[in-house]
């Protein structure tokens, strides 16, 4: 099984490395911060909870983005290639190419979903390199003020960095997860591609609903912002539990069911 | 895993199939011998690349048993399909990738550690090796086709299956397929070849299975085939007008046609041609030639497939 996957993910990375639309992700994450940060240096520093140290530092600036694309960033970028993942093989008839040599459904959804998961990992590495790389270049490698007010060194802010696009990379995977269930099930990228991006557009309308008050922690949308636990004082870590259960209670059920309708559906195309 | 050396390449039990309630396939046997080329004939929609899918694992039936060398395609997938290639259709591949990079490609989804040795000998089989550098997407058809039997190489199958394999090719991309599969064959490969080209299994096959709506009409060989399926008469009479109204009339005479004054007709049993030269002879019709002809398995393979049903197969 393992030997079967891992033969599976490194034929789907490599076609989905192969491709131009992965390479508009990798392109979209790269460029998006420094449009961002043009825009800054030209407008002046913002305001609030970690951009206030935007003129002073440029360490904390990658997540200064994240606050900003918060949902429908990753949300876009993740629906992409998620949604098309199966729909496309599908529709190319390259799907029952695949399935008639020696790897087992099971082997190639999941090969594909590792795959999937090492694209959106890159695509934030990616654009926590480029983002960092342009802060520092544009205000330094600085101490930064957190969330509750007080100073931390440039080197202690720069690894919370890390930890913290690792928390929001995982709300993500959960988003991206759905986008593969939507490709298995309908078949279909356009839908599969929307029906992703609308699903996260619908977790946000939940989110804003102020009688669900009580619903919102368990949201996969408010698992986005878990990371403001790490630069706060004292730092909590509750938040990132949370955040780190939600968005698997989140991923799971539509992988399982992906791999259930996958396993049982008929390839007649 | 390796494959049980001594059960069929295929059997097949009792497949059924249905798409909406309408079946697509309706209760197909098959058993295919090692190493022959066994033809799955029949028209358009007869249910052909439905049963080629199931036997593929690509669909489920919805009753009956098939086992690939022993072993079912879909209960033990990987182990089935071991030592099967198959093309369902027209061959489709990464249209963005070059052709070695296709065979690269789908040959490390097979786990068999091939080396390019084998990719570049599988290229060359299918006269591929120039344009094996090119994208897909600028390939004709037929190199297509030609690229796909080379991803079925590359698998060292024992078995290959293939779906109307001759579509798109041009004469020269036919004789081309017919030569390889004779050479595949001799090499012990089994070939199970569907196509609704009666020439093109003629050309290939020894047994052939003739399906139509979803169920054998005939299985067996094709010689048994010609002997067995009817006999047709020519006629020539001094009063072409009568005598054709006599035949008309004669039970177990059918299928009447005339073509230059002569009238030709299926026979079904002796008895049905002896009460005919009767009827002629009372009606005082002279017959001046009455010559059996010589069946084409064209005429043949109509007579099964335009069955309105077939409720009992002929088997050889």
């Amino acid at each position: 099984m393992i030997g079967g996957v891992w033969v599976a993910y490194r034929g789907e990375a490599f076609k989905l490395l192969i491709q131009r639309r992965t390479w508009l992700g990798f392109a979209t994450a790269a460029i998006g911060p420094i449009v961002y940060l043009l825009l800054e240096l030209t407008q002046g520093p913002p305001h609030g909870p970690l951009t206030n140290n935007l003129g002073h530092t440029g360490v904390g600036f990658a997540l200064v983005v994240v606050k900003l694309i918060a949902v429908f960033g990753p949300a876009v970028i993740a629906a992409l290639v998620a949604g098309d993942i199966v729909a496309a093989e599908r529709a190319d008839g390259t799907l029952k190419t695949v399935l008639t040599r020696s790897l087992s459904r099971t082997e190639l959804l999941i090969g594909k979903l590792l795959a999937l998961f090492t694209y959106l990992a890159l695509a934030m590495a990616l654009f926590f390199v480029v983002s960092t790389i342009a802060g520092i270049i544009a205000w330094g490698f600085n101490p930064l003020v957190n969330i509750s007010g007080y100073r931390i060194s440039a080197l202690h802010a720069l690894g919370l960095d890390i930890v913290s696009l690792l928390v929001y990379t995982l709300p993500v995977l959960a988003i991206a997860s759905f986008g593969v269930f939507l490709s298995v099930v309908t078949g279909q990228s356009v839908p599969a591609v929307g029906g992703t991006i609308i699903y996260a557009m619908a977790l946000q309308g939940v989110a804003a609903i102020s009688s669900l008050q009580a619903a919102h922690p368990y949201l996969l949308t408010n698992q986005l912002t878990a990371w403001h636990d790490l630069f706060q004082t004292p730092t909590g870590g509750a938040l990132i539990v949370r955040a780190i259960w939600v968005s698997a209670a989140f991923a799971l059920p539509p992988i399982v069911a992906a791999l259930v309708v996958f396993n049982r559906r008929d390839v007649a195309s | 895993m390796s494959v049980a050396p001594s059960a069929p390449p295929i059997e097949a039990h009792g497949l059924r199939k249905a798409y909406r309630g309408r079946p697509a396939v309706d209760g197909i046997d098959l058993l295919v011998r090692p190493g022959e080329i066994y033809g799955f004939l029949g028209p358009n929609g007869a249910g052909k690349t439905t049963t080629m899918r199931m036997l593929l694992g690509l669909i489920r039936p919805d009753a009956g048993a098939i086992r690939l060398f022993g072993r079912d395609p879909h209960g033990d997938e990987r182990a089935a399909r071991a030592r099967v290639a198959g093309i369902i259709e027209e061959p489709r591949l990464y249209t963005y990738l070059s052709g070695r990079r296709n065979l690269k490609l789908l040959a490390s989804y097979d786990r068999a550690g091939v080396g390019p040795e084998v990719i570049e000998e599988a290229l060359e089989m299918v006269e591929l090796r120039d344009r094996a550098g090119d994208r897909v997407s600028d390939y004709s058809q037929g190199m297509r086709q030609r690229l796909g039997v080379a991803a079925c190489l590359v698998r060292r199958p024992q078995l290959l299956l293939l779906d109307e394999p001759a579509n798109g090719l041009d004469p020269a991309g036919i004789r081309f397929l017919r030569r390889l599969l004779r050479d595949l064959s001799a090499r012990g490969v089994t070939v199970f070849l569907s196509s609704h080209l009666l020439a093109e299994v003629q050309e290939l096959c020894e047994r052939v299975a003739i399906v139509t709506a979803g169920r054998i009409a005939y299985e067996g060989s094709l010689d048994e085939l010609r002997a067995r399926a009817g006999r047709r008469y020519r006629l020539t009479a001094d009063d072409r007008p009568r005598a054709e109204a006599i035949c008309a009339m004669t039970d177990g005479i059918s299928d009447l046609s005339v073509s230059h004054e002569q009238i030709e007709f299926a026979v079904a049993g002796d008895g049905a041609l002896l009460r005919l030269t009767r009827s002629l002879a009372e009606a005082d019709v002279v017959i001046q030639a009455l010559v059996p002809e010589q069946l084409t398995l064209e005429r043949v393979f109509f007579e099964l497939t335009e069955r309105p049903s077939v409720e009992d197969p002929v088997m050889a």
